[in-house]
């Protein structure tokens, strides 16, 4: 539309925009990190400086030894295994289920399970909440994990990835003797392996993100997960930013890490419902 | 691994034989249904049973504990005149539109933008902008009490460095502007993914056979990309909304609902009813109205993009 531009001047303003708010979206993380190693009164400073004068790890040191901040990671760790693994193996199964069998209510079932995502979270709140007391499963990680372990979307995304599973396989193994579950485990399950690993990044960050339901299960503080922890730590009446601000850091680095290894299955995990729609 | 092979075991008692003869006539039939039973037990109990229990609860005054009171619908008539639901609606609204007035705009000028010709480094982009949605809520949250703070805050420290009084980003004029500012920072990069993967759907032949045409960057635009983007912004509207109108930590941690509840959230509310106040029957009642609005949002939305016309 405006041929008085080079194609130079166009590529600088275009450079420009994106390092613009790339650097913006960067800055509230580098700041985070600058202020781990800060005083309080430091943080209070009116000036702010990126590189702190008299870095320390204080902060870093009080949230291990007043927080006992090893444990929450621990906790957020066990949960997030627990849920990953058995999330798999659910989705995979019902997976496998959609996509290779073919049974009556099939088609009916399938829209139920569809259906099933558009429930939203808050409406069913405060009843799932009074469900888990009287299941006995508040302040356990049974209730942490069991009401969303076997999500509609992940049976959805391996059922996608099962039907590639060549039939001719399963027959061969059916006429060995095979039982169906063995055909399942043996099979099918590693030849869906990449699409695995991508549920699997899904649901290790969905859970170990997960705030609001660990907030109302998780009723005693030893057995609280991370983002509780750091919720409480902002409500405290005397917030130590550092210390909070190393906690926040902390834990995003085992994603980030995550991510750094399997930055492919990441990016197709994300964007897969969008592909799908 | 479930069990064995079943031909070949001549050592076994009749009816051992005919519950196994039965067993491989019908485990193809019956299999299916075992593997996909977790999931539909678990609905069940922990989505469909809620579901009709909050519509039993809403109809109730309920602390908790002891006895319930039948209210019929004197909780959804509460509602509709309790000042603090409708500002927490008006809030919710505010950063449903601001979502989609803020983020969808960046994030689609982005993707143009890396999707052009003009840019090479595209993953540093794609990749730079995506990163902030692997933060927790809370994580993220927390980092925008160093640069919101009315103090200390660093966009307050920028501004008194450039001689531009302070202004007090949390407070009740501007803390839904900071609200979205970190809903847009963590939002930003994944609707970018998403609007890049419906660039790169698109054929390239279209393109080639406007610019045959003659048409010019602009019409190929207006006449291409855009229509040819309608599915994926379909999507991301859904996505977008749904999330905007289940927004809960953020306001929570940033200011706490506050100041004076004018960035709470219907979510917040609902939580502030059911778990501070042990008003399950008025919280189960916001959450069918959440519901409600929801449904219908996302019904409006399938049917203005013509999700329901029978195409092709």
């Amino acid at each position: 539309m405006n041929g008085s531009l080079t194609v130079r001047a166009q590529r600088t303003i275009a450079y420009g925009f994106l390092f613009f708010i790339l650097i913006s979206m960067a800055t509230p993380f580098v700041w985070m990190i600058s202020n781990t190693f800060k005083e309080q009164s430091q943080i209070f400073e009116r000036q702010p400086t990126l590189i702190p004068e008299e870095p320390h790890l204080r902060n870093y040191v009080s949230l291990f030894v007043d927080f006992d901040f090893h444990k929450h990671f621990l906790n957020s760790a066990f949960i997030a295994v627990v849920h990953t693994f058995s999330h798999l193996f659910l989705a995979s199964l019902a997976g496998f289920a959609f996509a290779k069998y073919n049974f009556p209510l099939k088609n009916f079932l399938f829209l139920i399970l569809l259906g099933s995502m558009m429930v939203p979270l808050y409406t069913i709140f405060i009843p799932l909440f009074v469900l888990v007391i009287r299941l006995g499963l508040v302040n356990s990680y049974a209730g942490v994990i069991i009401p969303g372990v076997a999500g509609a979307f992940g049976i959805f995304f391996m059922k996608q990835s099962m039907e590639a599973v060549p039939g001719e396989l399963l027959d061969s193994a059916r006429i060995d003797g095979a039982s169906e579950f063995r055909i399942y485990w043996q099979i099918a399950l590693p030849l869906v392996r990449p699409a695995l690993a991508v549920l699997a990044v899904l649901a290790f960050m969905g859970s170990w993100n997960d705030f609001v339901w660990p907030l109302v299960v998780l009723r005693s503080r030893e057995l609280q997960t991370l983002p509780v922890v750091m919720a409480g730590m902002v409500s405290l009446y005397r917030m130590e930013y550092g210390v909070v601000m190393a906690a926040s850091l902390l834990s995003t680095i085992p994603i980030l890490l995550l991510f750094l290894v399997l930055q492919k299955q990441f990016l197709a995990g994300l964007t897969v419902g969008a592909v799908k729609s | 691994m479930a069990s064995l092979p079943v031909h070949g075991n001549a050592r076994n008692t009749d009816g051992d034989r005919g519950l196994r003869a039965w067993w491989s006539r019908s485990e193809r039939k019956v299999v299916p249904y075992v593997f996909i039973s977790p999931f539909y037990i678990l609905f069940i109990v922990f989505s469909v049973g809620p579901l009709v229990y909050a519509l039993y609860l809403s109809l109730h005054r309920w602390p908790g504990t002891g006895p319930m009171r039948h209210v019929g619908l004197g909780n959804y008539t509460y509602l509709a005149g309790d000042p603090v639901f409708l500002k927490s609606l008006w809030n919710t609204v505010y950063y449903a539109v601001g979502a989609f007035l803020f983020i969808l705009p960046l994030a689609l000028v982005l993707a143009l933008l890396i999707n052009s010709t003009l840019i090479r480094i595209k993953s540093l982009f794609r990749i730079g902008y995506f990163l902030p949605i692997l933060t927790s809520t809370v994580a993220a949250t927390i980092m925008f009490l160093l640069i919101f703070n009315n103090e200390f805050g660093l966009i307050n420290q920028g501004l008194a460095s450039l001689g531009i009084p302070a202004l007090k980003w949390l407070d009740e004029e501007l803390v839904k502007i900071s609200v979205l500012a970190v809903v847009t920072w963590r939002y930003t990069g994944i609707n970018v993914l998403y609007f890049l993967t419906g660039l790169q759907s698109i054929p390239p032949e279209l393109y080639e056979a406007a610019q045959v045409d003659g048409a010019g960057t602009w019409a190929q635009f207006r006449y291409i990309t855009l229509p040819q983007l309608r599915p994926i912004a379909l999507f991301v509207g859904v996505v977008t909304m749904i999330g905007s109108f289940q927004l809960f930590a953020e306001p929570m941690l940033l200011a706490n609902g506050g100041p004076n509840d004018a960035s709470l959230t219907i979510a917040n509310y609902l939580y502030r009813m059911g778990f501070t106040n042990a008003k399950l029957g008025y919280g189960s009642a916001i959450g069918w109205v959440l519901a409600l609005i929801i449904f219908g949002l996302s019904f409006i939305q399938l049917y203005l993009f013509g999700a329901f016309r029978k195409e092709d």
